[in-house]
């Protein structure tokens, strides 16, 4: 019918067209040299996460960096909010593939590789780090999830949230322990201790699906297992070290008994929930981000934070090839669209966003511990709470740089999930677990094999 | 049988509501009473069971939720409040309304002038275009995702007509990916209404557009209200196209939801409370206009209305 | 005039089929006349609207998907996409060897069927106990609508939380003395997809019987209430074949929802998925969106779309349901 051949051309004709437009250029980099950028009438675009704990103070945040910036430059900045970080890399997808979208991402630590691997954000150049207010600014462990490399960088770090460990202070005090061990082993002692009645030595969860991960990766980094290697392309996930780790963190629930039976189905947020109820001491792999949940529960004031042990379990002191990493580095990067019309102007605006002085008051008002050197060294005086965090902060190291650690996390992930029946009826053979890091590992090296 | 027959012969009017018959009710009913009840409170309890626990849960505190409590030790009805400044809900809402609606309205009444076609009329690859409608059915969003995005976008740089960000990338989604449902469902209904009327109307000499909208439409309107309510949750409920095809001011109130369930790693708990606050005042435009509009769903027939 | 019998059923569904094919009620001897009245005035420009919102909306996006499956397409080549490189059946072929594509599809058809054949009598009972009016009936009709209006994730995190270890069904059920176990992972992680499932789409059915209800010619009531007919035959023999086109939809369209049916899995049960549902929505979701492996995943959901197309058919033609004619009883 013709009207059908019509229709079948009209769509062959689309896809043609569609086709045509599929090769997105880059966007040309406008280069003022020299001076403060003038940005009058334009604006930049920025997408970062949308704070559910401070809504209005962040809406507020909003309106003070545009007005700001404004004053500074001329342009407006327009604030556009993700509420996972799954959002996010999706919108990243879909902006990439059609070459128009948010000119500054702020991007979570641990997806700064995937973004990079795109190849579609800026790699900064001296002359970049210049115009950002220079690259000694920033603390140094910060700048480590950066780039695979000091030359070929995209991240700029904008907030730090390292991982610690809250502790019920009551609890502690009660027990004659002064403060928390700093190696697992000494940890896994005073959570016994600590397991009496109806409360538990830890609280983990193992249903997460992000904290299992972060055991698993600062264990084995401190015995020396970087996991991934980026430069030789090798796995180590069916490795000793790993295998140690598996069995520590499952070993806690079911043979030492320091966690509650019920952890198993439990997500980061029931782990939370039974802390601040008191039914925990020891609530391991938290941010700053949970103060605003612990200071509205009965734990308010009853807690503090500590660094996590650095000392591989098994072992006394940390091994000579061991890492003493204490978290991954956490927080956000912010990285600037190679599309993007208004590269130096970014560039502006994430210099202002990183300068001491509005670190200082994000820190003050939001809880992400800055980036900034300065701004750091400022917050410390009189914050008892958050000195462990910063001093976390400095213990932190790097996931590995590649494009293949998406992969791997949720291959490490996915031998808890995979493990959790056979938990919940008492325990993971040896065998068992080594045939799910076997396949763990295929994983992760089928992923390194695709990575460039 | 006669008897049945001369009294209904040409005394119904176009649309009536069931009950003004003075007919005892215990003829049109389909189910013996006991068990008509049994359904009823059964089928209640299971739905208003989990209502109930999100009722508790939307004044309970977030950790008390996370924790597993069904009563709340303490009431926070300030969630309530809270929920229109956490995130744009009034925006979002009405966002939602706007462009569900639309597409409800636009969506119902396409999907009757095609299925109007499709079952009245014969022509070449008409079982094929009936296939196809259903064979549409079954792509899942996450294929159409990337793609749908291309066609947007390169529509904008080709021809400079910006679509992503807009309303109308939505409403355009929505539209589409609900008219082949719609559709079967006003097929399905179409097949079931008499002939007789039509004819009548043809022989008189009308066009198929009077007969459509002055025939058809007004019997079919248990059929389009059905596929409109399908067609308007297609959108209210949509995450996955929501969050890539609109910007902040055109954003649906079901990707502002979204914010409240995010997990930030690291310990803070994802604000149940509001959470479950916002879905019950999102559910409410929806049960409202369902309220409104299921009068209509009574049955239109009028078996007497051929002379 | 229309005959208003017990037979009326049949007379009155006949009329639906085909306009011109069969000899239409009551109306012997003129089918040459009707086809030639059909076809002259057939109003095919009422199809346009429809028809050019789904090629361009739906049919090219599929074309680009098709296009994209045959490219290695990642994060590595997404930007320009076009220049990817092209390995024509890789991706399906280690979709079909090498991902856990067949045993997803496996899971996915199975809890697909056994959910919607569960929730229909579940619908279809709704709808007949609220067919007529008694008070409150308005009322019962909206509330009944809830689980299907509230957002799947929702539903999910609603679920989630009161089947948690310790929750408040675990609560229930231990003091009724039954311990399940583990309801988010594992065995029994499979029946509380379904359940839940089940709990949210009932009222699709329900709403649609509802609509098909309404085209039950009402002196069918008087004749079965004369002829002495008892709720259960009259049921069977007369209402559920008006039912038969409705009930037939709702069946196909909820099975290919639940195959397709994305956020409720992925938030009851989160990523990476237990192993028992590992369904193939959140397998694609995965593939594209977390490992960022675009060419796969669209290989992966064509080569499901193909799959399920075929059963697809072959049920349309078995119960004729797109041409619509209905056996003859």
């Amino acid at each position: 019918m013709r009207s059908r051949l019509a229709l079948g051309a009209v769509a062959g004709l689309a896809a043609l067209g569609l086709a045509l437009t599929g090769c997105s250029g880059a966007g040309s980099s406008s280069t003022t040299s020299g001076g403060a950028v003038d940005g009058k009438g334009k604006t930049l675009d920025v997408m970062i996460a949308a704070n559910a704990l401070y809504p209005t103070q962040q809406q507020k945040w909003f309106q003070d960096v545009s007005a700001q910036f404004q004053k500074k430059t001329g342009a407006t900045v327009k604030f556009e909010t993700f509420a996972s970080a799954n959002d996010e890399l999706t919108k990243i997808q879909t902006s990439v593939l059609s070459g128009q979208g948010p000119d500054i991402y702020d991007l979570g630590t641990t997806f700064t590789p995937t973004a990079y691997s795109t190849g579609a954000f800026v790699k900064l150049t001296d002359d970049d780090w210049k115009k950002l207010g220079g690259r000694d600014r920033f603390v140094p462990a910060t700048l480590g999830i950066s780039g695979p490399d000091q030359k070929d960088e995209v991240g700029i770090p904008f907030l730090s949230r390292p991982f610690v460990m809250a502790y019920n202070k009551d609890l502690l005090a009660a027990a004659g322990i002064d403060k928390p061990a700093t190696t697992w082993d000494g940890l896994l002692a005073q959570a016994k201790k600590l397991t009496t009645g109806g409360v538990h030595g830890m609280a983990i969860a193992y249903a997460d699906g992000y904290d299992p991960w972060k055991f698993i990766w600062t264990m084995a980094m401190q015995q020396g297992n970087t996991i991934l290697d980026a430069k030789s392309k090798k796995a180590t996930i069916d490795d000793a070290a790993v295998k140690k780790a598996y069995q520590t963190y499952f070993g806690w629930l079911t043979s030492d008994k320091v966690v509650d039976p019920a952890a198993i189905g439990w997500k980061n947020a029931q782990a939370v929930a039974a802390f601040a109820q008191g039914k925990a001491a020891f609530l391991p792999m938290v941010s700053s981000s949970s103060q605003v949940s612990l200071d509205a529960s009965p734990m308010a004031g009853k807690y503090a934070y500590a660094v996590m042990p650095t000392v591989p379990p098994g072992a006394t002191k940390l091994p000579s090839d061991g890492k003493a990493a204490a978290t991954i580095i956490s927080g956000d990067n912010m990285v600037v669209a190679k599309y993007s019309k208004n590269q130096d102007l970014a560039f502006a605006l994430i210099n202002m966003l990183t300068s001491e002085d509005n670190q200082v008051a994000y820190t003050k008002t939001f809880g992400d511990l800055p980036t900034n050197a300065a701004a750091a060294k400022k917050i410390e005086e009189g914050n008892q709470l958050l000195t462990p965090i910063l001093d976390a902060g400095t213990k932190a190291y790097g996931t590995p740089f590649t494009g293949a650690w998406g992969d791997t996390q949720l291959a490490l992930v996915n031998v808890v999930v995979q493990s959790i029946p056979g938990l919940s009826s008492g325990g993971v053979s040896a065998s068992d677990l080594q045939a799910k890091l076997k396949t763990a590992q295929d994983a992760a090296q089928a992923a390194l094999n695709k990575s460039k | 049988m006669t008897a049945t027959a001369s009294r209904t012969a040409g005394r119904r009017p176009a649309a009536r509501t069931s009950g003004t018959r003075p007919i005892s009710s215990d003829v049109h009913r389909l189910l013996p009473r006991p068990l008509l009840v049994v359904v009823i409170v059964v089928l209640l309890v299971i739905v208003l069971g989990p209502v109930l626990y999100m009722l508790f849960a939307s004044v309970n505190s977030d950790v008390s939720v996370a924790g597993g409590a069904f009563f709340p030790a303490e009431l926070h009805l300030d969630n309530y409040l809270k929920v229109w400044t956490t995130v744009d809900l009034g925006t979002g809402l009405a966002n939602s309304v706007l462009i569900s609606g639309s597409v409800a309205i636009v969506c119902a009444f396409v999907a009757l002038a095609t299925a109007y076609v499709l079952v009245r009329h014969e022509f070449r690859g008409r079982l094929t275009f009936l296939r196809a409608l259903l064979g549409l059915q079954s792509i899942p969003g996450t294929l159409m995702l990337l793609p749908v995005f291309v066609l947007f976008s390169s529509t904008a740089s080709l021809l400079g007509i910006q679509i992503i960000g807009t309303r109308w990338a939505v409403f355009l989604t929505y539209l589409t990916f609900a008219l082949p449902f719609s559709t079967w469902v006003m097929v399905t209904y179409l097949r079931g209404l008499p002939k007789a009327l039509e004819e009548a109307a043809r022989i008189d000499g009308a066009s198929s557009w009077r007969i459509l909208t002055r025939i058809i439409m007004p019997l079919s309107w248990p059929g389009i209200v059905v596929s409109g309510i399908f067609a308007f949750l297609l959108g209210w409920n949509d995450v996955l196209f929501a969050s890539v095809l609109t910007n902040p001011d055109s954003r649906t109130a079901a990707v502002a939801l979204q914010v409240f369930g995010a997990t930030q790693e690291g310990g803070a708990v994802p604000l149940y409370g509001q959470m479950m606050a916002a879905s019950l005042i999102c559910a409410l435009p929806v049960v409202v206009l369902y309220l409104v509009f299921q009068r209509y769903l009574v049955g239109g027939l009028t078996s007497g209305g051929v002379k | 005039m229309t005959e208003t019998t017990l037979a009326a059923p049949r007379g009155a569904a006949a009329p639906g089929g085909p306009g011109a094919q069969d000899a239409p009620s009551g109306r012997p001897g003129r089918p040459a006349r009707r086809r030639r009245l059909d076809t002259r005035n057939r109003p095919l420009w009422m199809l346009l609207p429809g028809g050019i919102l789904m090629v361009v909306i739906i049919l090219v996006p599929l074309v680009v998907a098709v296009v994209m499956s045959t490219l290695d397409l990642d994060q590595y080549t997404l930007q320009s996409w076009l220049q990817a490189p092209f390995i024509a059946l890789g991706n399906y072929v280690e979709a079909v060897t090498s991902s856990p594509l067949l045993r997803s599809i496996g899971i996915s058809v199975s809890f697909a069927a056994i959910a919607s054949v569960i929730t229909l009598p579940v619908g279809v009972a709704a709808a007949l106990a609220t067919q007529n009016r008694f008070r409150g009936r308005a009322l019962v009709r909206s509330l009944f609508l809830i689980p299907y209006v509230l957002p799947a994730f929702v539903v999910g995190t609603l679920w989630r939380t009161m089947l948690q270890p310790g929750g408040v069904v675990d609560g229930m059920l231990g003091g009724l003395g039954v311990h399940p176990g583990l309801w988010l992972n594992g065995p029994l992680s499979y029946w509380t997809l379904i359940i839940v499932q089940i709990w949210t789409s009932w009222p699709f059915f329900y709403l649609l019987v509802v609509a098909g209800l309404q085209s039950v010619d009402p002196e069918v009531h008087e004749a079965c209430a004369i002829d002495g007919a008892t709720w259960w035959i009259k049921l069977r023999y007369v209402i559920l074949p008006y039912l038969r086109g409705p009930i037939l939809l709702a069946l196909i369209i909820a099975f290919l929802h639940n195959i397709n049916a994305f956020t409720l899995p992925f938030v009851l049960f989160g990523i990476p998925a237990p192993q028992d549902v590992d369904v193939l929505p959140v397998l694609t979701y995965t593939t594209s969106f977390q490992s960022f492996r675009f060419g796969l995943s669209a290989a992966m959901a064509i080569c499901s779309l193909v799959l399920i197309a075929i059963p697809l058919f072959v049920y349309l033609r078995a119960v004729k349901l797109d041409s619509g004619e209905e056996e003859q009883r």
